[in-house]
């Protein structure tokens, strides 16, 4: 038979205040330690891709994200949408008005892509969601050539598409 | 409480522990990186998904540790119990929904993607963990306080 329900409720309240103390000192601990990470993005300065990824080493100048919202101010803004995958993944989908500049190509295509765009254009690039570095790495070398105002729309093709938002491309 | 079922707690709870105290120091190495998976899921809004990767870590380590040291075993257990069941319907959601995305539950970075439906299979075990430890605990507490 379980225990009388006189012995058990004790026991329970001191195992849901064990519990609590658990979280409670999980969550100072952690807070602590990530201070910085967690004030950043609630604030809206964090991007998901970590700095430490680019091959530019002492960049100080970092593209700030953008939500979906707000991508579609900046597009009536007159920003352009810059696409950073692989040119195969762009001819087959991509978000409706991109241009094409792959991270891997951007040698060989910045050239011609400044003469085509104005430096003080506002630039939202993306690429494959959250866990794609490149739009970010992208983003800092268009800041280091010039460009002003350098966006990152870290939830990049995925979310546009799962938004159910327009598409271009062979496979639409 | 017969040594059968005494080594099956020790064994269940030492292994439950490891098992935390090893995903939460991985996770808790580079929560940046973290961070940007937790966002793979799709089921927070921007911002949450740096909380959690703030968090999450300090949690399962201290969980882990406690096990381990054989400490507050109960509500370590609770703990992981239902941190487990979050993370099973977070894997259930993203099958539902059709997102294949490393599941990011060891190493952030990590090269063999572990797919939603295998990183299920795993949390079910884990779930087998822990309904043992937590079982075997109340019947070894009873005992000893008979």
């Amino acid at each position: 038979m379980s225990e009388p329900a006189s012995a058990s409720q004790p026991a329970l309240r001191r195992l849901l205040l064990e519990a609590v103390v658990i979280c409670a000192v999980a969550m100072a601990v952690g807070l602590t330690m990530n201070f910085n990470m967690v004030m950043n993005a609630f604030t809206g300065k964090t991007v998901a891709a970590p700095p430490s990824k680019t091959a530019l080493g002492t960049v100080a100048e970092f593209p700030d994200p953008v939500e979906l919202d707000e991508v579609h101010e900046l597009i009536a803004a007159g920003a352009l949408l810059v696409d950073a995958r692989h040119v195969e993944d762009y001819r087959e989908a991509h978000l409706q008005g991109a241009v094409s500049l792959p991270l891997g190509e951007v040698d060989q295509r910045l050239d011609a892509f400044r003469s085509e765009v104005p430096a003080e254009r506002i630039i939202i690039i993306y690429c494959n969601g959250f866990g794609c570095p490149d739009s970010f790495d992208l983003g800092v070398i268009l800041l280091a050539r010039g460009f002003q105002q350098v966006r990152v729309f870290e939830g990049g093709f995925p979310e546009w598409r799962d938004a159910g938002l327009p598409l271009e491309g062979a496979a639409q | 409480m017969n040594t059968l079922r005494l080594i099956l707690f020790h064994t269940a709870r030492l292994v439950l522990g490891g098992t935390f105290l090893y995903a939460g120091i991985l996770k808790g190495e580079d929560p940046v990186v973290f961070a940007g998976q937790v966002a793979n899921y799709q089921l927070l809004p921007y911002a949450w998904n740096y909380l959690v990767a703030a968090i999450l870590p300090s949690l399962e380590v201290l969980c882990g540790l406690l096990l381990l040291l054989n400490r507050w075993v109960r509500p370590g257990t609770l703990i992981l119990g239902l941190l487990n069941l979050v993370f099973m319907a977070a894997l259930v959601s993203l099958i539902v929904r059709g997102i294949d995305i490393d599941c990011g539950c060891f190493r952030p970075d990590a090269e063999v993607k572990t797919s939603p439906l295998s990183a299920l299979i795993r949390d079910l075990g884990l779930m087998v963990l822990v309904l043992m430890t937590w079982v075997l605990d109340r019947r070894k507490n009873r005992e000893e306080r008979t």
